[in-house]
C-alpha cells in the first residue's frame, strides 16, 4: 500500500471520529453519565456548561432556586418526605453549586460531596452541627447536646482532641450524665460540687485536715475514686513544689 | 529463534514497554497510596508538553530548525516521548468514562511501540551497514566505492524508510485524537 493512500485512509478516519466528537460529544467526551435526575440533560451539554468557563452557579439556580432546596422540586411538587437534610443550603455565604456537587460519574472522584466545606456556611449555622449531622449514640455522645467544636473540628469527625479518660475516668462511682460535671454543656470547665458526695463543706473539711489548702483542681489529683492514686500524686506535685 | 536475536533485539524492546506500564502502575499506586490523586489530573499537561519538546528531533530531521545534533536530539526525543507517555498513562489511570481520550491513549501507545521498533530497526541498519563496510574493505575497494555501494545499499536495506511510512500516521493519529481531546477538555473544563 502507497504511503499517500495510508494517510488518505487515516485522515478519512480522524476526520470521522473528529465529526463523531462534534455531534456526539455525550458519547465520545462526556465524563460518564450525568446523575439519573439528570438524564434527561445527557445530551445537552451546554444547559449546563458554558463554552470554555465550565458549569456556572447562575445555570443551577435557574433550575435549581435555592429558596426552593428541599421544599419543593424544581417541577414544583412538594417535598416531604426529604431523607437529607438539605434545609442548610438556604444559609450558605455564597452560591458556588460545584463547589459540592458534581453531576458525572468521571468527575465525583475529584469533586466528592464529602469533601463540603462548613466555611460555606453563615457563620451562625457553622456551630449548630445537630441541624444537620445526627448526634452519635454512643455512652459519651449519647449525653452531650451541643458545643461539638470543642473536640471536633469540621474538616473531619476524627481526629477528635479530646480523651477524657487523660483528665478523669469513669468509674462505678463516677457512671453519671455529663451535665453533673459541665454545666451548662460547657465541656472547657468542670464542676465536683454537683453530687451529693462532694459538698463544698465536707471537701474543704478534708483537704485542710490533710494540709491541702490548693484544692479547687480537683482532677489535678483525682482521675478517678481512687483516694491513693490521688495521695500519690498529690505527694509528686508537693515533692516538686518542695524543690 | 536465535538466543542472541531474543537477548538482542526482543528482550530490550519489551524492557522498555514494560518498564513504561510497571513505572504507570507504580505511580499510580503511590499517588492512590499518598491521596494525591489529583497530582495524575493534572500529569496530562506536563505529559504533552514533554511529547512536544519531542519534536525537535522530527524537525530537525526535515530540516525546519538547523540546531542540535541529531544523534542527541534522537536520544531526548525517545527519552521525552517515554517521560510523557508515562505522564498520560498515569493522567488516563484505569477509568474508562468516554471514547475520546482512550482513543487518544491507545493511539499514543501504538505510537510509543512504534517509536520503540523505529529505535530497534535503527540499531539493526547500522549494524548491516558496519558489516557490509567491512566486507567491501576486506575485498580491496576503494574508498570512494565503499561509500557509493554502501548508499545503495542503505536505500535497498532501508528498513527505516518503510518504518516511517506508518509511524508518520500513526503520529497523526495520536496528533488529532490528541488536540481533539484538549480543546473538548477546554471547552468544557470547570475552570474553579
Amino acid at each position: 500500500m502507497k504511503n499517500k493512500t495510508i494517510i488518505l485512509i487515516v485522515t478519512v478516519i480522524l476526520t470521522a471520529l473528529v465529526l463523531l466528537t462534534i455531534f456526539s460529544p455525550q458519547l465520545m467526551i462526556s465524563p460518564g453519565k450525568p446523575i439519573d435526575a439528570h438524564a434527561e440533560l445527557a445530551t445537552d451539554c451546554f444547559a449546563c456548561h458554558t463554552p470554555f468557563i465550565g458549569s456556572r452557579p447562575k445555570k443551577c439556580i435557574a433550575c435549581h432556586k435555592v429558596e426552593e432546596i428541599g421544599k419543593i422540586t424544581t417541577k414544583g411538587l412538594p417535598i416531604d418526605k426529604e431523607k437529607k437534610n438539605v434545609a442548610f443550603h438556604q444559609q450558605l455565604i455564597e452560591d458556588d453549586c460545584i463547589a459540592c456537587h458534581s453531576d458525572h460519574k468521571g468527575v465525583k472522584a475529584f469533586r466528592p460531596i464529602s469533601q463540603f466545606s462548613h466555611n460555606l456556611l453563615e457563620l451562625s449555622l457553622q456551630k449548630q452541627c445537630d441541624s444537620c449531622h445526627r448526634n452519635p449514640v454512643d455512652d459519651l455522645h449519647r449525653k452531650i447536646k451541643g458545643n461539638c467544636g470543642q473536640c471536633h473540628t469540621q474538616d473531619a469527625w476524627k481526629p477528635a482532641t479530646f480523651e477524657h479518660e487523660k483528665y478523669f475516668r469513669f468509674d462505678r462511682d463516677h457512671d453519671t450524665e455529663c451535665i453533673t460535671c459541665h454545666i451548662n454543656n460547657d465541656y472547657a470547665n468542670y464542676t465536683c460540687y454537683g453530687c451529693h458526695e462532694h459538698s463544698r463543706s465536707k471537701i474543704r473539711e478534708e483537704h485542710v485536715e490533710e494540709g491541702i489548702r490548693d484544692y479547687e483542681n480537683c482532677t489535678e489529683c483525682h482521675r478517678s475514686s481512687d483516694e491513693d492514686e490521688a495521695k500519690r500524686i498529690w505527694r509528686s506535685k508537693d515533692l516538686i513544689r518542695k524543690r | 529463534m536465535e538466543r542472541s536475536l531474543i537477548r538482542k533485539e526482543v528482550l530490550p524492546f519489551l524492557g522498555m514497554f514494560g518498564a513504561l506500564i510497571l513505572m504507570t502502575i507504580i505511580t499510580d499506586a503511590l499517588l492512590h497510596q499518598f491521596e494525591l490523586i489529583w497530582i495524575g489530573r493534572w500529569l496530562g499537561i506536563p505529559g504533552v508538553i514533554l511529547i512536544l519538546l519531542s519534536f525537535f528531533y522530527s524537525m530537525r530531521k526535515r530540516k525546519l530548525i538547523s540546531f542540535g545534533k541529531p544523534r542527541n536530539l534522537l536520544i531526548l526525543h525517545e527519552t521525552l516521548t517515554w517521560m510523557g507517555a508515562l505522564m498520560i498513562l498515569v493522567h488516563a489511570g484505569i477509568h474508562i468514562y468516554t471514547i475520546l481520550p482512550w482513543l487518544a491513549l491507545v493511539a499514543m501507545l501504538i505510537n510509543v511501540i512504534s517509536g520503540m521498533t523505529g529505535q530497534y530497526l535503527l540499531a539493526r541498519s547500522r549494524r548491516f551497514l558496519a558489516q557490509k563496510k567491512e566486507v567491501y574493505s576486506q575485498q580491496g575497494l576503494s574508498e570512494d566505492t565503499i561509500e557509493k555501494k554502501l548508499f545503495w545499499d542503505a536505500t535497498t536495506f532501508d528498513l527505516m524508510k518503510k518504518w516511517r511510512a506508518v509511524h508518520l500516521p500513526i503520529t497523526l493519529a495520536f496528533a488529532v485524537l490528541g488536540i481533539t481531546h484538549i480543546l473538548s477538555i477546554l471547552l468544557f473544563w470547570q475552570w474553579r
